[in-house]
């Protein structure tokens, strides 16, 4: 049987590992994704501040692949014939190659089972002038993007040693967007690294955000048991950023990012401009974009995927009203309509947000995504691994695991500042991700399993994992030991 | 919040004893271990559970 696993992030990393552990060798193992190399992305946020390099968070796959015996294509999937076509039965996928050497050849790949992991497409485009290709903002999405914002502020904090006042304006640049937690992190370290450079008196830090109160982060905020009182996380967020000297603006949709000037609408729907000198602003996310078709050549694009290019799967979609929204409508086993493909991490789609979805006065939708990396995109990359393994060895016709969102919890360490001695961070777990009011009626997670607090021991689990995440990519011995 | 809402808003804070703790090494180091504790319960928690085989 041959298993093809579209793309390396992290959930189709840990997916490919796994199933090329799990089966015998006399099953191949392809995975196919555009990139050459793996990205530890958490650690991003210190490549934006200086702190590492982006060589630092990625290291090739090819070596890691070839150690592994599991094949390698780097290439750009473009279509998936899951019935075959015309007299060949036998499902296939079909990409374009980014290898320099072969670059933009057509290749063909059939498979037996595939799982879909392509992740997101920074969708930059959503918002005139935004992102740092053909935009005025900057990203810390991935390590070259990182990479260059560190630059620039580097340019800025020699220009502040001089006397210059600067403004800094980071957050989320569409009323969609998700990952609201990394937007978080890097205001946090880049006002850490302003005040180790002696010129956090000359900076004016603003943080956007389409979250509608601080502390949302796309999961509708947590609710934690603290000092004999149930507080919202809005407390403890709001507290952070008067703390540290960071204004902030919630519920806004960017319209357009000028140079150096962000338009904005608010949740009341007015209508407001802020100037900065350096804006680090998240795109929103769309599915890959890949597109299906049957034995004829018809295009079944929209029975796989939904509008925004996210592969459908055991979930509800049946766009049900807020009031309505049942933890039973979240995927269990990421399999699809067809019973040997299935999807991971932020490539499936969400049946809906987990924030209450709200619009503008004038209609704007301001809704964060519904976050899905990191922990939860590792174990449906574990979970899958695990049915397709018992359906090839024949103990099952059905998937034999499920992990849904609603049912299993997270453990995020959001830094807020990086150094062994003076740094911090927010170290937070939830449980579960998604509110499951079936089973906890009062706030939709479990009060001993929720939990967040601030720290500098936040700060060296942040680190410790930045290793131990990237030992366990390189598949170093005993690398399955260490958890997802 | 608009900007100016925020700038006004006098937002719940953390008392001088709690910001000391927060990098005060011997507490850190206990919260180390509780966090990493409280983590893989979490961990055990949350790596999906088995269904039933079907066979058809």
């Amino acid at each position: 049987m041959k298993v093809v696993v579209l793309g390396a992030g992290i959930s189709g990393h840990t997916c490919a590992l796994l199933l090329r552990k799990k089966l015998s060798k006399k099953h191949q193992v392809v995975v196919i994704s555009p990139n050459e190399k793996w990205n530890w992305i958490p650690s991003n946020i210190w490549v934006g501040v200086g702190l590492m390099t982006p060589e630092d968070v990625t290291f090739p796959l090819k070596p890691v692949y070839d150690k592994m015996g599991i094949e390698f294509i780097q290439a750009k999937a473009k279509s998936i014939y899951p019935e075959g076509k015309g007299a060949n039965n036998k499902p296939f996928v079909v990409a374009e190659s980014t290898n320099k050497e072969s670059l933009g050849r057509e290749i063909t790949v059939d498979y037996d089972y595939l799982v879909n992991a392509t992740g997101p497409k920074l969708n930059f485009a959503a918002t005139p002038g935004l992102g740092p290709d053909n935009g005025n903002s900057l990203s810390v999405c991935t390590a070259e993007h990182a990479h260059e914002t560190a630059k620039k502020l580097n340019k800025l904090i020699e220009e502040m040693r001089s006397g210059q006042q600067k403004t800094f304006v980071i957050g989320t640049g569409h009323g969609l967007c998700t990952c609201e937690g990394a937007a978080f992190e890097y205001v946090f370290n880049l006002e850490f690294q302003l005040h180790q450079q002696g010129v956090r008196d000359k900076a004016k830090i603003v943080f956007i955000t389409n979250e509608a109160e601080l502390g949302d982060f796309g999961v509708g905020g947590l609710h934690l048991k603290n000092n004999g009182f149930i507080t919202p996380s809005r407390v403890f967020a709001e507290s952070l950023f008067v703390e540290r000297g960071v204004d902030w603006i919630t519920g806004t949709h960017v319209h357009q990012v000028e140079p150096n000037v962000i338009h904005y609408e608010s949740l009341d729907g007015s209508k407001s401009s802020i100037s900065f000198d350096f804006a680090m602003l998240l795109p929103p996310f769309t599915g890959a974009q890949l597109k299906a078709y049957d034995k004829n050549d018809g295009d079944i694009t929209s029975t796989l995927f939904n509008p925004g290019g996210f592969m459908k799967v055991d979930a509800d979609y049946s766009g049900k009203p807020y009031e309505q929204w049942n933890a039973e409508d979240w995927p269990k086993t990421y399999q699809t309509s067809f019973k040997n493909i299935f999807s991971i991490g932020i490539a499936f789609a969400p049946p809906h947000q987990i924030s209450k979805p709200l619009k503008s006065a004038n209609g704007t939708p301001i809704a964060p995504a519904p976050p899905r990396t990191g922990m939860p995109s590792a174990i449906m990359g574990r979970i899958v691994a695990s049915s397709i393994t018992d359906m090839i060895n024949g103990k099952s016709d059905t998937p034999t695991h499920a992990a849904s969102m609603a049912e299993i919890g997270a453990a995020c360490v959001a830094s807020a500042g990086a150094n062994p001695i003076s740094g911090s961070a927010v170290s937070m777990t939830m449980f579960p991700i998604v509110h499951n009011y079936n089973k906890y009626p009062d706030y939709g997670r479990s009060l001993t399993y929720t939990s967040g607090e601030i720290g500098l021991s936040g700060h060296w689990i942040k680190k410790l994992l930045h290793y131990a995440f990237i030992y366990k990519a390189k598949a170093k011995p005993f690398w399955w030991i260490i958890p997802e | 919040m608009s900007l100016i809402e925020s700038k006004n808003y006098r937002a719940p804070t953390a008392t001088p004893t709690t910001l000391f703790l927060r990098s005060f090494l011997p507490w850190q180091v206990l919260r180390f271990i509780i966090i990493n504790i409280r983590m893989t319960f979490m961990i055990l928690k949350s790596h999906g559970k088995k269904l039933k085989t079907v066979k058809k």
